[in-house]
């Protein structure tokens, strides 16, 4: 059983029958490419670039952020809801900043798969 | 077996049986039986004790309060690997959780105990540094809780979708770090920290850094970073900045003053404000204990390249506290500085000589291992270590005095 990583945090299923039946072994033709189901239960899968860009769903709520606190903001500048929604801005940032070191970290599927399975026969390791 | 833990509280021991009861989580959780000391003589004077107790479970706490963007989750990566083993997420739990795991050290964030989610938070038109989007009430309840041992329910504040997932169960580790924006707001809070730390950085770092960050994300601009932290300073000068001054150790990151006129950002002036008279903790100091000292450590021994390191050491006061505090100013470029640093510097609280470059040189590809805020980071996961392994001899040597009587 393989990783399935949310776009959020990476973080492998265990349980079986829920991953995708996509998700298999790391291949090594395609050592840049990750399967990246899309936050929000949607069972989809898309194929992204292992170097750590922030993921799509993130990307965009960041970037719709910052147009809504500029709205926000266009009438009174230091009214509660400006600094609110400036606040989510940076909020949500700082968790885009933190999905790309999540990315990062677990950007070899294989050393992230025997994080969880040191037993299994693709990661053990032999002295001679 | 059963494990348990008595305290010295007055009137109510309390002592946890562990049983294999599973929770919806799935985990093993801790049933939590009190019973006053009459009914604890009988139950331990039994011939088949149920319940064995141990004084040395006690957690000890930690506080970690910055700003968000400031550098905690690298500091909590350099702590929890000075204790060693490596912290992770909560394994099989919520994937957007926001609890490292480690074998001694938990760390939760205390954006967990947001009252108002993001929707919560625009119709009132506060912000998330605002106590009123904070459960302080709860924050107590269950910091405290793991404090005596009894695990948690602890809710989780989705970052992604800012909502409250359903609670994860927290049980009680050796050591608790709270990190988040108010870990020293609330005096009950406060009250249970046994170290509490607070990450200064200037607003020139602070925008530097938000610039590295989210310059290269979609939508962001200078004028969108720049109007984000003008927009929460007035929340942040009013509830954050003030707990500095009940932290045991404040590290302050300044511009350079080695290049004139440098606001880059890259290169820091970072300081490591301690405070003095503490129980458990003995600041840093370079050469001689309470004297000011101004130090270039290079020259004819150590050759360094421009802009050079710069370190000073003094005793000061600090929001009327008595303190020491130690800066460096530049960084090092090479691992020979590093050593010559480190040893010059006295209690460390090391285990071995070259224990703070190890520390280094291990997570070279965090953020500031060639400068202050790494070596200052560092410094403070091996005084906190310190910190624990004497709470922890106490308490062992008040059990043995206990036995004797």
């Amino acid at each position: 059983m393989l990783m399935a990583a949310t776009a959020a945090s990476s973080v492998r299923l265990s349980t079986p029958g829920a991953v995708s039946t996509k998700a298999q072994l790391p291949r090594p033709q395609r050592p840049h490419a990750r399967l990246l189901p899309l936050l929000g239960g949607q069972r989809r899968a898309v194929l992204a670039a292992s170097a750590p860009s922030t993921p799509p769903d993130i990307s965009d709520k960041v970037s719709e952020s910052i147009k809504k606190a500029e709205e926000a903001c266009s009438g009174d500048a230091v009214s509660g809801e400006c600094a609110a929604a400036w606040d989510e801005v940076e909020e949500l940032s700082a968790a885009a900043s933190h999905a790309r070191d999540k990315l990062k970290a677990n950007s070899d599927p294989l050393e992230n798969y025997c994080k969880d399975n040191p037993e299994s026969d693709e990661c053990r390791t032999y002295d001679n | 077996m059963a494990t348990c833990a008595v305290y010295t509280t007055p009137s109510l021991h309390s002592c946890f049986i562990t049983s294999p009861a599973k929770t919806s989580l799935g985990f093993h959780q801790r049933q939590v039986i009190f019973f006053t000391s009459r009914r604890l003589t009988k139950r331990g004077g039994g011939s088949t004790p149920a319940v064995s107790c141990s004084a040395e479970a006690k957690t000890v706490v930690i506080g970690l309060a910055a700003d968000s963007g400031c550098g905690k989750s690298t500091f909590m990566r350099r702590l929890t690997s000075v204790f060693g083993g490596a912290a992770e997420p909560p394994k099989g739990g919520n994937p957007d959780s926001n609890t490292l795991i480690s074998d001694t050290t938990t760390v939760i964030c205390l954006d967990d105990y947001h009252s108002l989610d993001r929707t919560g938070r625009k119709e009132k038109g506060v912000t998330a540094l605002d106590p009123r989007a904070n459960d302080f009430d709860l924050m107590y309840e269950q910091v405290k809780a793991l404090k005596d041992g009894v695990a948690v329910d602890k809710p989780i504040y989705n970052h992604v979708t800012g909502l409250l997932d359903p609670p994860e169960l927290i049980r009680p580790p050796k050591i608790l770090v709270i990190e988040g924006l108010h870990p020293m707001f609330d005096p009950r809070v406060r009250e249970l920290l046994d170290f509490s730390i607070y990450l200064d950085i200037s607003n020139e770092v602070k925008f530097a850094w938000k610039i590295q960050r989210d310059m290269a994300e979609r939508g962001h601009s200078l004028e969108s970073i720049k109007a984000s932290i003008e927009a929460r300073k007035p929340d942040f000068d009013a509830y954050i900045d003030p707990q500095k001054q009940h932290a045991d150790a404040v590290i302050e990151v300044l511009p350079t003053q080695l290049i004139p006129g440098d606001n880059e950002g890259k290169v820091l002036r970072v300081r490591l404000i301690m405070k003095e008279g503490l129980k458990h903790f003995s600041p840093v100091y370079l050469f001689d204990e309470g004297s000011t000292i101004s130090w270039i450590p290079c020259g004819r021994k150590l050759t360094c390249s421009y802009p050079g390191i710069k370190f000073a050491y003094a005793p000061d006061t600090y929001y009327n506290n008595e303190v020491s505090v130690l800066e460096m100013d530049g960084q090092f470029d090479r691992l020979d500085e590093l050593i010559y640093v480190e040893s010059h510097l006295s209690d460390l609280s090391t285990k071995f000589y070259g224990e703070v470059t190890q520390q280094m040189l291990k997570h070279s590809d965090f953020p500031g291992s060639n400068n202050g805020t790494g070596l200052f980071q560092t410094i403070v996961g091996l005084k906190i270590r310190d910190l624990y392994e004497q709470i922890g001899a106490e308490r062992a040597a008040a059990v043995a005095e206990a036995a004797k009587v």
